[in-house]
């Protein structure tokens, strides 16, 4: 099991398993970087300095300034911890909703299941956005708007997962031998059922993860989330595109680049875990 | 392979990037041949890019050519480049002594583009029907309106009432026998141009009216584009408009063939306190009063504190003036409203002594249990007005006043105006604006006065200013009500808002085109360019 052990020479091959590991752990320490990042960088390096404004990215402005001055480089960290923040709570409700509605529809009898499969397929019907967009608007948008915007939405397609894992699970002899033991619906969902389908519930969780934030941006680019001088990739996105005809560049290339790196790196994390949790995964 | 796709994606992402940047170098390079052809062979025409559309129609009756000429109908009065009131259809007006009577003589040969005759009849209709409208043009000091003969109309008022002319410079006559429901999209008056088509969020197309009694225009047909800020630059770069309305943040970057006109304005910024302490509600149940803004201490430090060159030059690039009233630059102005600004020091050593002292050390002023902070609203889609607000917090901060921003819409600011400052813009050719924004009558009333601004001295001014027998009499009272030498509403005064900037409006013009002297505009980018349409020309 631990191969650096038995060939002291190849210290650096690692087995599939390590490997996994390894691109999981980098990963997170980038995450928490940026998070980290975003939470300690100063405010008053995005304070407006209206002396250098539209400066080309440079040492001094690694991604350049904005059009009032401000350090596009802390916009940016800062953008993406809101963004992953934001993310992080609709991600939990989100997986909330779908492993309560999974679990009640595969245990709690038929009618509950017809009507839970039913308001699933309702949602899935509609494009995650249209409703997002919707719920946002009614909610009169920024940040309550959208985070409840995105727990509602993203629930569908994991809650299915869950339910279908459920029925599997509800199926097995111990359970069938617990239920006639006596023991309460609920009793069996918690004790049985739950720790079953946790892993389950953890990959779709970090699949759920850069779905949100992508959605998240895509809502605040179009002006339904937050204030604008909010430092929300979203926004930071939404506002370049006016300064791309005069020529700047850095202000759509840079946060775009780091939106794509971190939805990435959440769906390596997924990926990932996915690969060391299912069985027939692991050992390849 | 997932490694793979990343490369992938991130070489694509370089690779539109640049190619983004690209495009609008090739395009400046290759509009050149194609713009020409065009300009030889439409020299009596013209294309204008502007980008707000008037969605309600062309009805004078429901605000229609408040802002720039109404295009399709004339108007009793209307002001010249000097912005002195002229006549248009009236040859004559007549004020009772006592103020209340307006007695108009007007042109008898006139016809609407239908060719049926211009009458009193039609006067009174259209000032009868922006009554019944509610309208945004201000007639709630006319009390009734009739045709002594079929050339004359007589004006009663309700109180005297001066700025009464500006209701005849900006109603545009509307013909009686051709008013229906459809009016707003099929406009037909006496004005310069007639109505070809309008394509509702593209285009609107007009054409000069033959039957037009005064000056005609030099170009036979004139079409306007409804374009956003990107798409008018772009349209612009590709030589297909004559004209283009531009934002600031391009002024920068020429265009070939075209040149750049920036035009003064008083299309003002500013930021309205709350005057009063809290605790009341409105009709509405809307919270009135800020306790922080209350304190003249803390409006006249921001009015100082504020560097308002800097905002010109930072977030207008340079293309703006500082503003110190609602009317800078009008005939009644008062300058000595002008203030020292960017003065830290004044402004520190005013709320100083007012009281206001850092006595937690988390760098915000505190005044017994008053903390020096508040919440700013601002509408969120404009830029211009985010970058003021961003900016304005940030120079504050030095002050000790801690400033946090919320963006919204109109309804949402709406709810909250009374009782918070909001980032706010005026600014006409009607003297009657600034009683709405600083009279005690219209404290709360819609956008006007939502500080609930009053000075009795002030209101006396307003008064006096509103029963003169006309403009000229009253201009002296209404720079008193700015500033009288001892009190007034400036921010000399009580200081109810801290006035930015003013934010002159810029086109792009091709060159050859001569768009006249261009008055000072009013509030609104776009339509105000219209005014003096009819003296556009090109020169080559």
């Amino acid at each position: 099991m631990i191969p650096s052990l038995k060939n002291p020479d190849k210290r650096f091959s690692l087995n599939p398993k390590q490997l996994t590991l390894f691109k999981i752990l980098i990963s997170i320490v980038f995450l928490a970087i940026v998070i980290l990042g975003g939470v300690f960088l100063d405010e008053g390096k995005i304070v407006t300095n209206l002396s250098e404004r539209n400066s080309a990215p440079s040492l001094d402005h690694l991604f350049g300034t904005d059009w009032l001055g401000r350090d596009m480089y802390t916009r940016t960290v800062m953008g993406l911890s809101l963004s992953i923040g934001v993310g992080l709570i609709g991600a939990i409700g989100s997986a909330l909703i779908a492993l309560f509605l999974g679990m009640v529809a595969a245990t709690m009898g038929k009618m509950a299941d017809r009507i839970i499969s039913w308001i699933i397929d309702l949602f899935l019907s509609v494009p995650h956005l249209v409703t997002l967009i919707l719920i946002a608007f009614t909610f009169g948008g920024g940040f309550k708007g959208i985070v409840v915007g995105l727990t509602l939405t993203h629930w569908p397609s994991l809650a299915r997962v869950i339910r279908a894992e459920v029925m599997q699970v509800r199926s097995a002899e111990f359970v069938q031998v617990s239920q006639k033991m006596g023991k309460s619906k609920w009793w069996i969902a918690l004790h049985h059922i739950l720790p079953h389908i946790a892993p389950q519930l953890l990959i779709g969780f970090m699949l759920l993860f850069p779905h949100v934030i992508l959605h998240e941006a895509a809502v605040t680019f179009l002006g339904l989330g937050l204030s604008p001088h909010e430092p929300a990739i979203g926004i930071i996105l939404s506002e370049s595109m006016k300064y791309l005809s005069s020529g700047m560049w850095w202000l759509a290339f840079f946060p775009g680049l780091c939106l794509l790196i971190v939805v990435r790196t959440f769906d390596q994390i997924g990926e990932n875990i996915r690969v060391l949790m299912n069985p027939t995964k692991t050992h390849d | 392979m997932k490694k793979k796709l990343f490369t992938v994606l991130v070489l694509v992402t370089f690779i539109s990037s640049f190619m983004l940047v690209g495009c609008n170098l090739f395009k400046s390079n290759t509009s050149d041949e194609g713009s020409k052809e065009v300009n030889e062979k439409k020299k009596d025409e013209l294309v204008l890019a502007f980008d707000s559309e008037p969605e309600a129609g062309f009805d004078p009756t429901t605000g229609w050519g408040r802002y720039g000429s109404p295009l399709f109908q004339s108007t009793l009065l209307k002001r010249d480049d000097k912005l002195n009131i002229v006549n248009d259809l009236a040859t004559k007006y007549k004020v009772s002594e006592d103020g209340k009577v307006w007695t108009v003589k007007m042109l008898e040969d006139v016809k609407f583009s239908d060719g049926e005759p211009l009458t009193a009849a039609d006067i009174v209709f259209t000032f009868e029907t922006a009554i019944n409208n509610g309208s945004v043009v201000d007639l709630n000091g006319l009390g009734k309106v009739e045709a002594v003969d079929d050339y004359t109309v007589k004006f009663t008022l309700k109180e005297p009432q001066s700025t009464f002319v500006n209701a005849l410079v900006a109603t545009g006559i509307v013909p009686k026998h051709a008013y229906g429901k459809d009016y707003a999209e099929n406009p037909i008056g006496s004005g310069p141009f007639q109505l070809v088509q309008w394509d509702k969020g593209q285009q609107l197309i007009i054409k000069a009216n033959p039957e037009y009694y005064d000056k005609k225009s030099n170009f036979k047909q004139i079409t306007f584009l409804f374009l956003n800020e990107d798409a008018a630059f772009a349209a612009a770069q590709a030589g297909t408009v004559d004209l283009a309305y531009i934002p600031a943040a391009f002024s920068k970057q020429k265009v070939k063939g075209m040149r750049l006109e920036t035009v003064q304005t008083v299309d003002n910024r500013g930021i309205v306190f709350p005057f009063v302490k809290s605790g009341e509600v409105n009709e509405n149940g809307l919270p009135i009063g800020n306790d922080v803004t209350a304190d003249p201490a803390i409006r006249h430090a921001i009015n100082m504190g504020v560097d308002r060159q800097a905002l010109v030059e930072g977030v207008l690039e340079g293309h703006g003036t500082p503003a110190y009233t609602s009317v800078d630059g009008l005939p009644w102005w008062n300058p000595e409203t002008v203030i020292k600004d960017a003065d830290m020091d004044g402004a520190k050593k005013l709320l100083n002594e007012a009281g206001w002292k850092d006595t937690d050390g988390d760098g915000i002023l505190e005044n017994g249990s008053l903390k020096a902070e508040f919440t700013l609203y601002y509408l969120a889609n404009d830029a211009i007005r985010q970058s003021l607000a961003i900016s304005v917090v940030d120079m504050l901060k030095p002050l000790g006043i801690n400033i946090k921003l919320e963006g919204g819409s109109w309804d949402m600011i709406a709810k909250k105006m009374y009782s918070n400052p909001v980032l706010m813009g005026w600014g006409s050719h009607d003297s009657h604006e600034m009683y709405n924004i600083y009279s005690s009558e219209s404290a709360g009333i819609e956008y006007y006065n939502t500080g609930y601004y009053q000075n009795k001295m002030v209101d006396s001014y307003f008064e006096k200013a509103l029963s003169s027998k006309n403009e000229e009499e009253a201009i002296e009272f209404w720079k008193k009500a700015q500033w009288d030498g001892t009190t007034g509403l400036s921010a000399k005064g009580d200081a109810p808002w801290a006035w930015l900037v003013n934010i002159n409006h810029l086109y792009l013009v091709k060159d050859g085109l001569d768009i006249g002297d261009q008055r000072i505009h009013v509030h609104g980018h776009g339509w105000p360019a219209t005014d003096n349409i009819v003296d556009w020309k090109w020169t080559k």
